[in-house]
């Protein structure tokens, strides 16, 4: 059991990290790597979001959807359900910890239709997770998501000091370094069935 | 057909459901947790430039307006607003205006590239504060500008350039914030009260055989200034001038007597300039 919820939560950190294997939540990667702080903040916005998120669709699609064959509503119910929770998480941070709902600023709301929280919530049904399983995979995808965006945060405040050609300078630059990082998380490929050899 | 019915009433009526459960609870969530606005904190912040270049100290704008809304006076901290700002402030807040003193920016470093020299090549990054780590950075005086700009980096308004090698102040785009000030590694730019009319642009405190044979414009500590100053101005930190600007009467004597060039009018036509200032801010108060 232990090992089971091991491979799901390597698997989901290092070898389909969302944002590097799977490219899901770039806009939101790209949009607050610039500096460590709101990265980090952004992150634990994602982290929170993808457990409730998890935690809420998993009963919505095996309680509901599947016992009236309704899962070609899926997509349509997980969005509206996300969008709210996000809405709601929203509202909560502003009035218990605003320096961070500043510090997120535009990015919170973007979660709403962050493609990351929506993949792991529907990852997890079409894996056919256990509940407990959703969870850890859902934490997992968000420790990989902090672990991306804290590692890209470093590599764009190198750049911000390095001197880039006009042609590149801005996106280009970051998008190149993007893939370069993403490329060094292939060397994961692998590390999971050699670890616990499943 | 009662199932084609069926098939299309149970989602809808499962999605109706689930959207008016889900705009049910926002609302609750929205009452539970409603933030309760401040309205003096409100109007105080329409009233500030909302340049956000925490010169005042607070993060920003938004801290400012925080921080008088809730027991602050101070309504001089705002060195962007100026006048008009703290007076505003004030009536809003309803208390005595404290009036900012206006101030600007001013580089104190003549050495450009053809005054200095260089004393290695420097191919390292792109920053005043990486250069500076590197024995003092490249530039024959270790007290001078390094060109970088971490200062133009810095200012919120693009009053900054490098031209030649050392930044460069537009005082007409300065707002006296101090950001350039607190980032600069040589702290070589200080902030001086608008009507000041001549400065001391260098800070080098070597001797002044060393300052001599390193830049053409440096103080060479010669004291020429402070013999010749009438009010007594002019003292000397190590071999360097400095001007005390409370006792300055802009007779620009000692910019006239300078033998190096280092003590400089900051404008050509500042000298009106100052006069037209000091006058508006006696109209003002």
């Amino acid at each position: 059991m232990t090992k089971e919820f091991l491979i799901i939560i390597f698997s989901a950190i290092l070898v389909d990290n969302f944002v590097l294997s799977k490219f899901m939540g770039i806009c939101s990667f790209l949009g607050v790597s610039k500096n460590l702080k709101t990265a980090m903040g952004m992150s634990g916005a994602v982290v929170c979001v993808m457990l409730v998120a998890s935690a809420i669709t998993w009963p919505i699609q095996h309680l509901l959807l599947n016992p009236l064959k309704l899962g070609y509503l899926q997509t349509l119910v997980f969005i509206l359900v996300i969008a709210a929770l996000v809405q709601m998480i929203e509202m909560i941070m502003k009035k218990s910890m605003p320096p961070l709902h500043k510090a997120l600023g535009i990015y919170l709301p973007l979660i709403t239709t962050n493609c990351a929280v929506l993949g792991v919530t529907i990852l997890n049904i079409n894996s056919n997770y256990s509940f407990a399983e959703s969870m850890v995979n859902a934490l997992g995808a968000g420790i990989g998501f902090t672990l991306s965006l804290f590692l890209f945060s470093g590599v764009r405040s190198r750049i911000d000091k390095a001197d880039v050609p006009e042609a590149l300078k801005g996106l280009p630059i970051t998008l190149i370094s993007a893939s370069l990082v993403a490329v060094s998380f292939l060397g994961f490929k692998g590390l999971v069935e050699n670890l616990f050899g499943g | 057909m009662p199932q084609t019915l069926t098939n299309i009433l149970i989602p809808t009526g499962i999605m109706l459901g689930l959207a008016l459960l889900l705009g049910f609870l926002i609302v609750l969530v929205s009452k539970a947790f409603a933030v309760e606005k401040n309205e003096t904190k409100e109007k105080i912040l329409e009233a500030l430039p909302g340049a956000n270049c925490g010169g005042c100290g607070f993060a920003g704008c938004e801290g400012y307006a925080d921080y008088l809304s809730k027991n602050g006076t101070n309504t001089a901290l705002c060195a962007v607003g100026g006048v008009d700002c703290a007076r505003e402030i004030a009536s809003i807040l309803g208390t005595e205006a404290a009036i900012p003193e206006k101030k600007v920016a001013v580089p104190r470093c003549q050495g450009t590239c053809e005054q200095t020299s260089k004393r290695y090549v420097y191919l390292g990054t792109s920053s005043c504060h990486a250069a500076s780590g590197l024995l003092g950075g490249p530039n024959s005086c270790t007290f001078g500008c390094l060109g970088f700009g971490d200062c133009v980096a810095a200012c919120a308004f693009g009053a900054i350039k490098i031209v030649d090698g050392i930044c460069q102040i537009d005082r007409s785009q300065c707002h006296g914030c101090g950001q350039c000030v607190k980032v600069c590694p040589k702290k070589l730019i200080e902030l001086m009260p608008i009507t000041a009319t001549v400065a001391v642009r260098c800070q080098n405190e070597w001797p002044g055989a060393r300052t001599r044979k390193n830049c053409n414009i440096g103080c060479i500590g010669c004291q020429k200034c402070v013999r010749f100053c009438p009010q007594g101005a002019i003292s000397m930190r190590e071999s360097l001038a400095v001007i005390d600007q409370s006792k300055c009467i802009h007779c620009d004597t000692c910019v006239n007597g300078c033998p190096t060039h280092a003590i400089a009018f900051l404008r050509e036509d500042l000298k009106r300039a100052s006069e037209e200032a000091k006058k508006e801010l006696a109209e003002k108060s």
